[in-house]
């Protein structure tokens, strides 16, 4: 063989596989910390930096989502910290405490992991049907659907099924994603 | 640590509760949250402003820009091409006569005569990067052997052995990639049997061997490929089938040409023997001989009709067949087997026409003098790897 070269590769494309799945929501969530969207994008983008550069390689959606939360919302804190912040914010010690809890870091990933589920497999519905389970999910009853949409009940509910039904395949394996497996080798 | 695997489940079981008009029980029993958290999360997911307010945010995130801003921050691996070495040193010659007008005595004076500075293009040839399972890469050139346990190249096919240990197979597969440069072109013959062509810019995935009995499964992640599928019936039934980003096929033992490119909104499939099934999302299309599918990925509508299906794949028989192709679809194939940038001075040019058939070993020079001689453009220059059509 005329050369072989030995490379430890993180794919790019499974780099943007994991951007592309995840980006949005970790502004998202990282704008709850530091309630800024700018300022949260700049961080994420930080953190996605420090993957690349460092390597860092993931088994499975588990592993990937862990890390990026958490990895994201060290960040925030580390920021929210920083005497150059608390030099021009005012934050109270009682706001700071509530952030820096667990529970507060599971919730927002709670919200935030079923917030772009839902608006995933929404936007795999034709937009009658869309329209129907945003109002369902808002809390309208089907007669009340019916009356804000001007049409009746009998076709809210047929429309529901028919939403159900696309949903299935999605709702049963619970939207599995991609592989989050980097290619690299030792 | 917390683990965020019952959060990710619990987030899950939520959200299908929530799509289903049904209570989230797994919330409300969940010992993760207090019950006043569980109140928040709850109105933070179904309330009509929060909701809106959120869309809100989220439209203000552009990720394809901020993917950009990402890239041009990280330093991404450059993939060194030794076999441009070689291709370098064939046109040293060249650059002597840095001044080049072709076919002189056959133009006439009121035809422009090309500029021809520093011409660094040669036309393509076999070669291909080979990534093992381990992650090395080999750079497969032209009349360079290979040899692995499994596989062999002569440097313009590589094939794969098929496994004949039954305890091998039980094993977890592993993937190899096939990338194709621009200007490069290669074949393979995968462990059953089955024949594929990749066009130059093109990627393949797939495994050393494949699982008895099992859907054979291989990924054109990008560019075109020509699929001679080892009949199913030889494979105890196996389906073969070829996913790409968007679409995917699936066969019994046929011919077809898939054409996958990055930078092309549509996806080509042209079947030229047997049956497949074409599949997009929801969508699915069975194909007959001599017709194609172009799949729009942005719209996500597959069309099909008839095509004469030897100007499809006579890209794999070393010739380009265009059969009334714009010149902006021409260049764009030859801009992949040249390795080449093309500037159209006149816009309106890129939409002249042209019937034809080059050879793919004629240079660039001799193909842009035949559409010169055509009339179809007024004259071109070349300067390094760049060609400019006037």
């Amino acid at each position: 063989m005329s050369h072989t070269k030995k490379v430890y590769t993180l794919s790019l494309k499974s780099y943007k596989d994991v951007y592309d799945t995840l980006y949005v929501s970790l502004c998202l969530f990282a704008k709850n910390y530091v309630h800024d969207l700018d300022l949260a994008k700049d961080l994420v983008q930080e953190v996605f930096i420090k993957v690349w550069e460092d390597k860092i390689e993931f088994k499975n959606e588990v592993a990937v989502k862990s890390y990026m939360y958490m990895a994201v919302k060290n960040k925030c804190l580390d920021l929210l910290k920083s005497k150059q912040f608390r030099s021009t914010e005012n934050m109270s010690v009682e706001d700071m405490d509530e952030l820096n809890k667990d529970s507060f870091y599971l919730k927002e990933v709670v919200i935030e992991e079923v917030s772009s589920r839902i608006e995933a497999a929404i936007n795999t519905l034709p937009t009658k049907c869309a329209q129907i389970i945003r109002l369902s999910i808002n809390g309208l009853t089907n007669p009340e659907i019916a009356q804000h949409l001007n049409i009746s009940v009998n076709t809210v509910k047929a429309q529901k099924k028919n939403a159900y039904k696309r949903l299935r395949p999605l709702l049963k394996n619970y939207f599995a994603l991609m592989a989050f497996v980097f290619d690299y080798t030792t | 640590m917390l683990n965020l695997s019952k959060i990710i489940l619990l987030s899950k079981q939520i959200a299908a509760s929530l799509l289903k008009d049904e209570k989230p029980n797994t919330l409300d029993s969940s010992e993760l949250f207090s019950d006043q958290e569980k109140e928040e999360i709850l109105d933070r997911l179904t309330n009509e402003s929060e909701i809106a307010s959120r869309l809100h945010s989220k439209a203000k995130i552009n990720s394809k820009e901020d993917w950009k801003i990402l890239q041009s921050k990280i330093d991404a691996p450059r993939k060194t091409y030794y076999w441009r070495y070689a291709a370098a040193a064939a046109v040293v010659i060249g650059m002597f006569t840095a001044v080049y007008v072709l076919k002189d005595d056959f133009l006439n004076d009121d035809v422009a005569k090309p500029i021809i500075v520093n011409n660094q293009i040669v036309p393509g040839d076999n070669k291909a990067i080979l990534t093992l399972e381990t992650g090395e890469e080999v750079n497969l050139v032209k009349d360079v052997k290979y040899t692995a346990e499994n596989l062999q190249t002569n440097g313009e096919e590589i094939v794969y052995k098929e496994s004949s240990d039954p305890e091998l197979t039980k094993e977890e597969i592993a993937y190899n990639f096939l990338t194709i440069p621009r200007g490069g072109q290669f074949q393979i013959t995968l462990s059953d049997g089955t024949h594929v062509w990749l066009n130059s810019e093109s990627k393949l995935k797939y495994p050393v061997r494949f699982i008895e009995g099992g859907t054979r499964e291989v990924e054109l992640l990008y560019g075109e490929a020509y699929f001679d599928v080892s009949p199913s019936t030889e494979h105890k039934g196996a389906r073969f089938k070829v996913i790409n980003k968007s679409q995917s096929v699936e066969v019994l033992g046929t011919e077809f040409n898939i054409k996958a490119y990055k930078d092309e909104v549509t996806v080509y499939t042209t079947l030229v023997e047997g049956k497949v099934k074409v599949r997009s999302q929801e969508l699915a299309q069975d194909l007959v001989p001599n017709q194609q599918s172009k799949l729009n990925t942005t719209t996500n509508v597959i069309d099909v009709h008839q095509v004469d299906v030897y100007n499809e794949i006579a890209w794999k028989d070393g010739v380009f067949s265009f059969e009334d192709k714009s010149l902006k679809d021409i260049m764009t194939v030859l801009s992949r087997w040249y390795d080449i940038d093309v500037v159209f001075e006149k816009k309106s040019l890129e939409s002249e026409r042209f019937v034809g058939v080059l050879k793919k070993n004629y240079s660039i020079e001799t193909i842009l003098s035949i559409f010169q001689e055509a009339n179809i453009i007024n004259g071109f220059e070349i300067d390094t790897k760049s060609v400019i059509i006037k």
